[in-house]
């Protein structure tokens, strides 16, 4: 019984894997510029709209994936150690840009989402 | 010592689950981020053990390998989500597709209102994407990677603070479209409010992160083809 986990559990990691070889060497081949990892995401929806039936362990192995995602981009965060000298000079920009993208950002989403449910969708209660 | 992979990797574990507690002791409050506090904890302790970035970043490539299939798994929850999206079509792609080109065109702009060459508005274009596919694309760009992830990092801080009280004052009620907004503007650390706030926009706020990971990824590769 646990053997057989396992091995279901292996078959999720392979096939996110698969995903993610096959998008690496599409980016790779056709010059594609989208990361390798996003084109695997768009080939593991297409596989799961192809292949459709219950994923308990695909979905268990992304929720765990998905649920320590911050941890795996502290390597990264740390590379800020050799970025002093960009970031005393353009600090106050990053900043000032960072902050009212996310504000618009927010403002027009939500604005569209909303004047658009009130035109295209008639009412559709959750 | 100082040079095995073992130690940093040890080392970052201790010290992202040290922040982790806290954060969860601050009710997830967005300045409590554990990754807010590691990484200038670790930075410290790289400078005072006078340990180059390299050396740090070769051990604990481990942990930086599995952001690749995390970001391949975000089709899981999309994916779970087919028949709200089939149902919400419309808003959803229009929202998403305004709410993308804002993001990019204005952090871009601003950005380089104050002088920064190519390689810094490169870093900042994908701002409202979850950070992996952030540094995946900054490095595409020409942008700096690591500066993204901060960025990206701030960005998700900022939206989480200022959603609820921003969006009470627009007057937009409808928690799908709070929720869709949160997810579009500050990916997963958007979404994680949301989660709190309540089930709907939770749900709609990780829908919006993800396809904006797409979005804007398609978007950043057809401007940069262009110019």
């Amino acid at each position: 019984m646990r053997a057989c986990l396992i091995a279901i559990m292996l078959h999720a990691i392979f096939l996110l894997l698969v995903c993610q070889l096959t998008g690496e060497a599409i980016h790779r081949l056709t010059g594609l510029p989208l990361p390798g990892a996003v084109i695997g995401m768009v080939l593991l929806l297409a596989w799961l709209a192809l292949v459709p039936r219950e994923r308990p362990t695909l979905t268990a192995v992304s929720a765990w994936l998905t649920a320590h995602l911050a941890v795996m981009f502290v390597p990264a965060a740390v590379g800020l150690v050799d970025e002093g000298a960009a970031l005393s000079l353009y600090g106050v920009g990053l900043v000032v840009a960072t902050v009212t993208s996310t504000l618009l950002t927010l403002v027009v989403t939500a604005l569209v989402f909303r004047w658009s449910l009130a035109r295209h969708a008639p009412e559709a209660p959750e | 010592m100082l040079a095995t992979p073992l130690l940093w990797l040890t080392a970052t574990l201790g010290v992202f689950t040290l922040f982790d507690v806290i954060s969860r002791r601050c009710n997830r409050h967005p300045l409590c981020h554990p990754v807010l506090w590691s990484t200038p904890v670790l930075i410290a302790a790289l400078l005072a053990t006078g340990t180059s970035y390299e050396t740090y970043r070769t051990a604990t490539f481990p942990l930086s390998f599995l952001l690749g299939p995390a970001v391949v798994g975000l089709a899981v929850p999309i994916w779970a989500e087919r028949r709200r999206i089939r149902r919400l079509a419309v808003p959803i792609m229009l929202a998403l597709g305004a709410g993308a080109v804002t993001s990019i065109v204005s952090a871009v702009s601003v950005l380089a209102l104050f002088g920064a060459p190519l390689e810094m508005l490169a870093t900042i274009a994908p701002r409202a994407t979850t950070t992996p596919v952030a540094m995946a694309i900054a490095g595409q760009l020409g942008g700096i990677p690591a500066l993204a992830a901060v960025i990206v990092l701030f960005a998700g801080v900022v939206g989480a603070m200022v959603a609820t009280p921003l969006l009470d004052l627009l007057g937009v009620r409808d928690y799908r479209a709070r929720g869709f907004a949160t997810g579009v503007a500050a990916h997963g650390i958007g979404a994680a409010r949301a989660f709190q706030v309540d089930a709907t926009a939770g749900a709609l706020a990780s829908l919006g992160m993800a396809l904006n990971a797409v979005a804007t990824a398609a978007l950043l590769s057809v401007m940069a083809l262009l110019i």
